[in-house]
């Protein structure tokens, strides 16, 4: 008796990623190459694909248990964009470089990531954004928005400076949505992005828009938090924090905490001292507060898709708009340009 | 306006009273004699249950595959998966909380879930309702007084109560369900990252992976799949699906 089957396949072929080490799992591969040399920026690229378990451990990204747990599947170093680092940096391709202030809503400085994603919902571009919130220590967790309404949560907008899990919610709001998801993240994530795009379809077809911020680094947030507590702040009374002019700002309802952003290289992660990009120069949009009168935000807009959206605002009056000087960002793209010499090479 | 029409009782004369009063007096002596009660003297008797009577469940290991159905349809989240020694996944029932919707019976795959009509389970304490998946495999020791059942029938003519007898048989003989044969197929392949967990899953060994010059082959046997759907359920990238199988 002859079978037939309507629609599917039975058969397949999947291409299996090459091993630097032929006789170790991909996962001990990666270990190897990545997370022992210091390399891991902590994207959490990885875990958002592997099947077994691939987690955060101490702020190391680790595998629990991976000699019985891994499935030796080669997801993870197909996807992590260090396994073969290309450092990118500079300013990269842009079509329009503006200072933009949303009328509709407050953020870090001029709220346009907010106003980017929120717009691109409204236009139906995506049906629902991923936002990094905090709770009232100052943790992220990761939030899907798809109504304007959501972004009431003032905790939404805002720079943490801690690393959020987003590529882990990513995998989850593409197998939801029905039109698009839009993603917000650091320079590193938004090169995970891609590099999910370029391995997986599903995520070439379903993440429309991707904002990158301007990044200097980011840190753990243990070691943030303790760091902060040192310093006196409180953080039940904390509204914001900021680095502006070399300094780092905490601001809290009563008072003020302000201290040299080069205090905080001792608790630089590893990964952000071998990164070299700091606009993001793969997103849609790059966001950041570098380059810009007080109050506004500079958007490096460098794909059709973030261009559409921005038109979007401008037709729709949602946001000022103002010039934006690209050699102000100069000094910090050269900054961490030299972070080059931290790789070390093969 | 209405008048109001007043209830007269009957009139009856001398013959006609003696008459009833003495029926009435032989319905009372008939009564106590035989009486037309619709009492069940539990546990002598036992009162026929329907059919369709939703009692203590019954399981049975050699049909389970595992595939948790019963208990992510419970709704009082009575059923928990727990470990057995095979490393088989088997079904627990916690009676302190099962409302005997026997969801789980309706939704069980492999039919491994039986339903019985018993309902007079007696436990001491809440903790001794948590049935573990040994004590599910055979019925309960139930000690029986009655042999026989009650049932009683209304008889269409005096509407006077019947009483029949009979023995009941506590299995409830259910048809199988009607199973239309699904395999599963992958619909998206350029998704695939290769985990080879449907293969790990796969209790029939319907799925088979190969490596050949850096190409990893995946392959689906539809005769021996069972369409169980353990692989769509674990498959991360969600690109298994089931189909249905149609045979030329």
């Amino acid at each position: 008796m002859a079978t037939a089957i309507a629609i599917g396949e039975s058969e397949w072929e999947v291409a299996v990623p090459e091993k630097p080490l032929k006789d170790k799992t991909y996962f001990e591969n990666l270990k190897a190459k990545v997370i022992d040399t210091n390399l891991c920026s902590r994207c959490l690229t990885c875990a958002s694909v592997c099947p077994g378990g691939i987690t955060v451990v101490d702020n190391i990204v680790d595998f629990p248990d991976y000699e019985t747990k891994c499935l030796d599947c080669g997801a993870c170093v197909r996807v992590c964009p260090r396994f073969v680092y290309e450092p990118k940096s500079g300013l990269g391709d842009y079509i329009e470089f503006i200072a933009g202030r949303s009328k509709r809503f407050a953020g870090q400085d001029g709220a346009m990531v907010t106003e980017l994603l929120v717009s691109a919902i409204e236009m139906g571009m995506i049906d629902r954004g991923l936002f990094a919130g905090r709770d009232e220590k100052w943790a992220t967790e990761m939030f899907h928005v798809r109504e304007p309404e959501q972004l009431a949560i003032t905790t939404l907008g805002g720079t943490k400076y801690t690393f959020a899990d987003v590529l882990p919610a990513l995998k989850e709001a593409v197998m939801f949505t029905k039109r698009g998801v839009g993603i917000v993240g650091t320079p590193c994530i938004v090169s995970g992005v891609r590099k999910l795009q370029q391995e997986y379809p599903i995520f070439r077809e379903r993440v429309k828009l991707v904002v990158g911020l301007f990044c200097t680094e980011n840190f753990h947030y243990d070691d943030i938090s303790a760091y902060l507590q040192n310093k006196g702040v409180d953080f039940s009374k904390l509204i914001k924090t900021d680095i502006t002019m070399g300094k780092f700002v905490a601001t809290m309802t009563d008072s003020e905490v302000k201290f040299k952003v080069k205090a905080l290289e001792e608790i630089l992660p590893s990964g952000c001292n071998v990164c070299t990009d700091f606009t993001a120069v793969e997103s849609d949009a790059s966001v950041g507060s570098v380059g810009s009168a007080a109050g506004f935000s500079t958007v490096a807009v460098r794909e059709e898709n973030a261009k559409k959206v921005i038109d979007f605002i401008k037709e729709k009056g949602y946001a000022d708009f103002g010039e934006a000087d690209t050699s102000q960002l100069d000094f910090l793209i050269g900054h961490k340009k030299k972070r080059e010499e931290n790789i070390k090479g093969d | 306006m209405k008048s109001m029409k007043k209830v007269v009782g009957p009139e009856y004369n001398l013959s006609e009273k003696i008459k009833t009063n003495v029926y009435a007096v032989g319905v009372a002596m008939q009564e106590s004699v035989y009486p037309h009660t619709m009492t069940v003297f539990y546990p002598r008797e036992r009162k026929k249950m329907p059919d369709n009577y939703r009692g203590f469940i019954l399981f049975d290991p050699d049909k389970c595959i595992s595939c948790f159905n019963c208990s992510f349809v419970c709704p009082a989240n009575a059923i928990r998966m727990k470990e057995a020694p095979n490393k088989r996944y088997y079904p627990t029932v916690d009676y302190g909380r099962c409302i005997f919707c026997h969801f789980c019976i309706d939704s069980c795959s492999g039919g491994a879930l039986k339903a019985t009509k018993i309902h007079d389970v007696a436990y001491k304490d809440m903790d001794e309702m948590f049935t573990p998946t040994e004590e599910m495999i055979e019925l309960p020791e139930i000690i029986r007084e009655d042999k026989k059942y009650v049932e009683y029938e209304i008889e269409e003519d005096d509407l006077h109560l019947k009483r029949t007898k009979g023995e009941d048989y506590l299995f409830v003989e259910v048809p199988p369900p009607i199973q239309i044969p699904m395999v599963s197929q992958c619909i998206d392949r350029a998704n695939c990252i290769g985990c080879r967990v449907c293969e790990e899953m796969c209790e029939s060994g319907a799925i088979s992976s190969s490596v050949e010059n850096g190409m990893l082959r995946m392959k689906i046997d539809t005769d021996k799949c069972t369409g169980c759907g353990l692989c769509v359920k674990e498959c991360s990238m969600q690109i298994l699906m089931l189909k249905k199988l149609e045979r030329k």
